[in-house]
């Protein structure tokens, strides 16, 4: 069985394909090739942190908590796409789909780990920076697939100003960054 | 010929690249700066600023999900 195994990790097309990081072109196509399909097969464009309001929704109210008055989610077709269950929404399997292909990706290259928490100040960088985007995200209308990818690939003009915008906190983060972490 | 090494194992994108570029402009020509990663992004940005600059870089896969890149500085 091992020497099947060290059979196929010299293999070059698995090496090429599932070893090696693809070059940056190759991902750009594929995505492009995905979100086309995407928008033909579900009716919308490819969106990921809207996805993730609604999971907080459902998740406050399985512990008991009601949302039906929240204005973010008071339309009918909210409140509908809520009480459809997380089941029924396209979005939800769209994430799934990338934490399960994202797990599998990292299996076949042999290159998963457990990385260590280096400090405190690492994890409170972490959450306080993914609260920021999450919600900025929302008062955005969409992150950097919904407002930024799928915007300019549908010739929407808000899109490049989003892109603009992201440039300059990008910018602010990356100062940020330099000075509290190297 | 001094050797040195950066340990970027659990830091994120861009940390491990901008960690071994400091540690590149602190090193003389002939030098050699070992980037200690575990993040998959960090084994395509630190390798290509390195090429880019002329430096000679070899990879190598310590473990599952680690690598050390071994950069020689050039110029």
């Amino acid at each position: 069985m091992k020497a099947f195994w060290d059979k196929v990790s010299k293999n070059p097309y698995y090496i090429k394909i599932f070893k090696n990081p693809f070059t940056y072109v190759t991902g750009a196509v594929l995505l492009s090739i995905f979100q086309i399909a995407i928008f033909a097969s579900t009716g919308s464009p490819w969106g990921v942190s809207g996805t993730f309001a609604n999971w907080g929704a459902w998740l406050y109210r399985l512990v008991g908590g009601n949302v039906d008055k929240w204005y973010y989610f008071s339309s009918e077709g909210a409140q509908a796409t809520l009480n459809n269950g997380i089941l029924n929404h396209t979005g939800s399997w769209l994430n799934f789909g990338i934490i399960a292909g994202a797990l599998l990706a990292t299996l076949l290259a042999s290159q998963f780990k457990f990385k260590k928490i280096k400090s405190l100040k690492q994890v409170v960088a972490a959450v306080l920076g993914g609260l920021l985007m999450g919600y900025g995200a929302r008062l955005a209308g969409g992150c950097n697939i919904g407002a930024l990818y799928s915007s300019i690939a549908s010739l929407s003009l808000s899109g490049w100003v989003f892109a603009f915008f992201l440039f300059i906190g990008a910018f602010i983060g990356s100062k940020l960054l330099a000075k509290f972490f190297m | 010929m001094a050797e040195f090494t950066v340990d970027c194992l659990g830091e994120a994108c861009p940390v491990p690249l901008m960690k071994v570029q400091k540690q590149m402009e602190k090193a003389a020509v002939g030098d050699v700066v070992i980037a200690q990663i575990d993040h998959s992004c960090a084994m395509k940005n630190i390798p290509e600023w390195a090429r880019n600059n002329g430096h000679n870089v070899e990879i190598e896969e310590v473990d599952d999900g680690e690598w050390e890149i071994v950069i020689e500085k050039t110029n």
